[in-house]
């Protein structure tokens, strides 16, 4: 189990991390997921050790690993740019860490073998200096490289980002089924919030050195903790003063006025239903990727995205006339 | 944020030691130099400025090496920027023949490149007794003072513009000249208003670097100078050999090094503001240019073939006698029979043929290494201190750059020709040693310079990486980072080994008499007393030392480490498949 306990980062006059407190339990993939400059990467560079904070203490199954230099504690980190020894072959990279613990050779090889095994590193590949493999071999390298030690706790940052769409696709359902098998407790770093929900047991929400929201990403997703939380996870609509006044009078004035009002693009339908108020609307336009179709609508003097799954039903055209539905009790408000 | 208190007792050593040899043969010498120049029996003494303007010769060699400096910048600029067009620029027959005599000053210069045209041009050289047989009433000294140092030098000083401005050229965007040839500018429109513009900088540096070389000439102006044009460093080799000119010696060093100084801030100052060649994002490269007017396209490869006969002549005449008998180079009569391999026989049996490249290659290894070594230690230091003192490490590296080779030599001599508690109360003067240090000295800021930009250049997560599992700073230095920087370390050292094999500047005030490098042998068999077989010796010296320049350039620039890399990589890839 990790324990962040009142953690503070500051560089000089600069706080980056502030009264940081966060559990992360064993066995749990635990990502840390913020915009560029939040201090998600900071708050893993604490616990690998590479800097250290000026307050508080990181615990690691009660003992507090602050005074233990980085080389003893025994955490794999995966670097952003996989940080490969290029002057060494993909061998030599794995077998690294094992020749600093002084292995033998046979064990060496045979743990070498075995890890390129699981991240599915062909035999040919071992042999090749790591800088003739293309970006998704590299990749695989650097987790190989990390997951060889049998480390306790397992650090990427932003460990994909090199990569194009397709294969960060790819890797991030390997990397889940891989996290799972070997149940190493994971710490992930991304300002991908797609990806953040798709890999975690658990997401920190970073927002300028503080932490916004920690949840399961179902509670991130849909009981956004905060402002902040519920506009940078997924898109959502933000209500106006009108489309709120309208819902009010049809749903006895459920809605705070004095609040901002947020509502998921999916969680607004064509369709009538239990509990839904109704909003007249004009088509103005619409994208459809294949899968879906985002249509952008006109209620009032506001405009409301909605998103239709592309199952063989009715579009709608370019200034059509529509009522849209949404139930009260899905709009979060802050 | 909090840092760990960890003392680190080998790092504090390190830090110490390197101190002390930037305190003890870098500053301190400099320094003492200007003490004893400048203050006299406790107080501040003006005396060596009456000694100086007094001396008529001390004055005539300032002058003297202002004059040469400023003809050179005409003349090494516009033979050396011929050079880079011939070459690159412009479509003439042999190019590649061309360029490999261009840039022969690379593997042929200083006092070797000298002694070469001495043979030629000399008394007794090839070219003068022809032109004897032509005109009998002609001087045979002719090849002396002032036309003859400039001839010299125009022709050993152009590497600069084969290495800066040819890579400048290359970086142009060829687009620009094929816009200007749409808008039907001719090539000569086009190569003075477009091209040469934007080499400006480039220009810059180049004059600035030439005219310092004009400044500190030493071997053209030793060797065929005359009585008559001596400059500065000749003249402070002469005024050092007695006590009593000592101080104008050390008083020209440092006008010397105050020039140099001045001029390489201005040079700094152009570096930084970088290079202005090209803002296209998708450049093309540039494609040689016909020369169009068929006369001037004539007068091209004829000058350009009149300029490779110029820079090769020397080199092709100093091989052949290399070949020759006694006879033969004392005569400059060849003839069928001159041909033997006695000399090279001679080189390679004889100890005593063979002790200067032995003693060249032993200091110039060392040198090399050290010079190495002592730049890691300090960019590591810069690199990973958060003590503002640590750039002191960095100044120290630095601060020979701004000193002429004779300043620091004689600085040495005058710091430690007695016991000094800077250095446990030994002397240096005499020993074999302090030619060593003058050598790691001089090429101690190249070093760094070249080391420092491969750290700074690597990725800092190689470090932490390493850290992460498990390695401490030391295997991770080994391990990690110096095979990362290995070539570029190789290149420094290959290079600096190669510029150190036939130096004089630094030589000829440091060596031991019983250990004669080779700068100074190939010197004194180019005097009028130097005996035929001491020639012939030195001609030999000259082909092994071009061949051995030639090698280490090779994998100091060329392919060469490629190669290398590519072998060591087969090799492990055996290992590990066999495993």
């Amino acid at each position: 189990m990790i324990n962040f306990k009142n953690i503070e980062i500051k560089y000089g006059d600069f706080t980056a991390i502030e009264n940081l407190n966060l559990t992360i339990a064993d066995g749990e993939f635990f990502t840390f997921l913020g915009p560029s400059g939040c201090g998600k990467t900071t708050t893993l560079r604490a616990l690998v050790g590479f800097l250290n904070p000026t307050g508080g203490e990181i615990l690691v199954d009660g003992k507090n690993i602050l005074e233990v230099p980085v080389e003893k504690r025994g955490i794999g980190m995966v670097f952003q740019s996989y940080a490969l020894f290029p002057t060494m072959t993909v061998y030599e990279n794995l077998a690294f860490g094992l020749k600093v613990k002084k292995m033998s050779k046979s064990e060496i090889d045979q743990k070498v073998k075995n890890v390129a095994k699981v991240i599915e590193i062909k035999d040919s590949q071992l042999v090749r200096n790591v800088s003739e493999l293309s970006g998704g071999q590299q990749q695989r390298v650097a987790l190989a490289r990390a997951i060889v030690l049998e480390p306790k706790i397992l650090c990427l940052d932003e460990p994909l980002s090199n990569l194009d769409a397709k294969l960060r696709i790819g890797l991030r359902g390997e990397l889940k089924k891989l996290q799972k098998n070997l149940g190493i407790t994971t710490l992930y770093v991304t300002h991908d919030q797609e990806e953040a929900l798709m890999l975690s047991d658990k997401i920190a929400v970073f927002n300028n050195g503080y932490v916004e929201q920690v949840g399961t990403p179902q509670e991130i997703y849909n009981r956004s903790g905060s402002e902040f939380v519920c506009d940078f996870i997924g898109d959502i609509n933000k209500l106006g003063k009108g489309v709120i006044g309208e819902i009010n009078r049809q749903a006895n004035g459920r809605l705070d006025t004095a609040k901002h009002a947020y509502i998921r693009l999916e969680l607004i339908h064509f369709a009538p239903g239990e509990g839904r108020v109704s909003l007249k609307g004009e088509i103005m336009d619409y994208d459809y990727n294949g899968l879906i179709t985002k249509y952008r609508v006109r209620v009032g003097k506001e405009v409301l995205r909605v998103i239709q799954l592309n199952d063989a039903g009715a579009s709608f055209q370019h200034g059509q006339q529509i009522q849209l539905y949404l139930n009260p009790k899905d709009i979060m408000q802050f | 944020m909090k840092e760990q208190q960890k003392i680190n007792i080998p790092g504090i050593i390190l830090k110490v030691v390197i101190a002390w040899m930037i305190l003890a043969f870098i500053v301190y010498p400099a320094v003492y130099l200007l003490g004893n120049v400048f203050y006299h029996d406790g107080q501040v003494s003006t005396e060596v400025f009456g000694k100086v303007f007094s001396s008529r010769r001390a004055m005539q060699s300032l002058w003297n090496s202002f004059v040469l400096a400023v003809t050179l910048v005409v003349t090494v600029n516009i033979v050396g920027t011929l050079c880079v067009l011939f070459t690159e620029y412009w479509e003439i027959r042999g190019a590649k023949v061309l360029k490999l005599a261009y840039m022969s000053s690379l593997v042929y210069g200083g006092v070797v490149l000298v002694s070469g045209y001495k043979y030629v041009y000399g008394e007794k050289g090839l070219l003068t007794k022809l032109l004897l047989q032509v005109f009998p009433q002609m001087n045979p000294s002719w090849f002396i003072g002032y036309g003859a140092v400039v001839f010299v030098m125009t022709f050993a000083c152009t590497q600069n513009h084969m290495m800066f401005l040819k890579n400048a050229i290359h970086s142009l965007d060829y687009h620009t000249i094929e816009a200007a040839k749409n808008m039907g500018s001719s090539g000569g429109e086009i190569l003075f208003k477009i091209v040469m513009p934007v080499l400006k900088p480039t220009f810059f540096a180049i004059t600035i670097l030439t005219f310092l070389t004009g400044l500190g000439a030493m071997a053209a102006p030793v060797i065929i100078g005359g009585e008559n044009f001596q400059t500065i460093n000749p003249m402070i080799i002469t005024f050092s050999r007695s006590t009593y000119s000592r101080e104008v010696a050390a008083f020209l060093a440092i006008i010397l090094g105050v020039a140099t100084i001045l001029l390489l801030s201005v040079f700094s100052r152009i570096e930084k503001g970088g290079n202005y060649i090209s803002v296209s994002k998708t450049k093309a490269k540039l494609t040689k240019q016909k020369i169009q007017n068929p006369l001037l396209n004539v007068l091209a490869h004829v000058t350009a073939y009149v300029m490779f006969a110029i820079y090769t002549v020397p080199i092709v005449l100093v091989v052949l006698y290399s070949f020759c008998d006694s006879l033969t180079i004392k005569t400059g009569e060849l003839t069928a029979a001159s041909f033997t391999l006695d000399n090279y026989k001679k080189l390679f049996t004889s100890a005593e043929a063979i002790e200067p490249y032995i003693v060249s290659i032993v200091y110039s290894v060392l040198a090399a290494v050290l010079a190495a070594a002592v730049s890691i230690i300090c960019v590591r230091f810069v690199q990973k201190s958060k003590s503002k003192l640590t750039v002191l490490f960095e100044y120290g590296a630095l601060i020979p750059w701004l000193l002429p080779s004779t300043l620091i030599a004689l600085g040495l001599t005058v710091a430690y020709g007695d016991k000094n508690p800077l250095i446990f109360n030994k002397v240096l003067v005499g020993t074999t040693v302090i030619l060593l240090i003058g050598y790691t000295v001089i090429k101690l800021p190249f070093s760094y310079r070249m080391i420092k930009a491969a750290f700074f250049s690597l990725d800092g997560d190689l470090e932490e990486a390493a850290k992460c599992m498990g390695a401490g700073a030391f295997t991770t230095m080994r391990k990690v980072i110096l095979p990362v920087i290995f070539p570029m370390v190789m290149s420094v050292v290959i290079l600096n080994f190669n510029g150190l094999l036939s130096d004089y500047d630094m030589s000829v005030f440091l060596y031991h008499p019983l250990l004669q490098p080779l700068g100074i042998v190939i010197k004194a068999a180019s005097d009028e007393s130097a005996s035929v077989d001491a020639r012939a010796m030195s001609f030999v010296y000259t082909v092994v030392l071009m061949i051995l320049s030639s090698i280490a350039l090779y994998f100091g620039q060329g392919s060469g480490m490629d190669k290398i890399r590519k072998i060591r990589q087969k090799r492990l890839e055996r290992r590990v498949i066999k495993n």
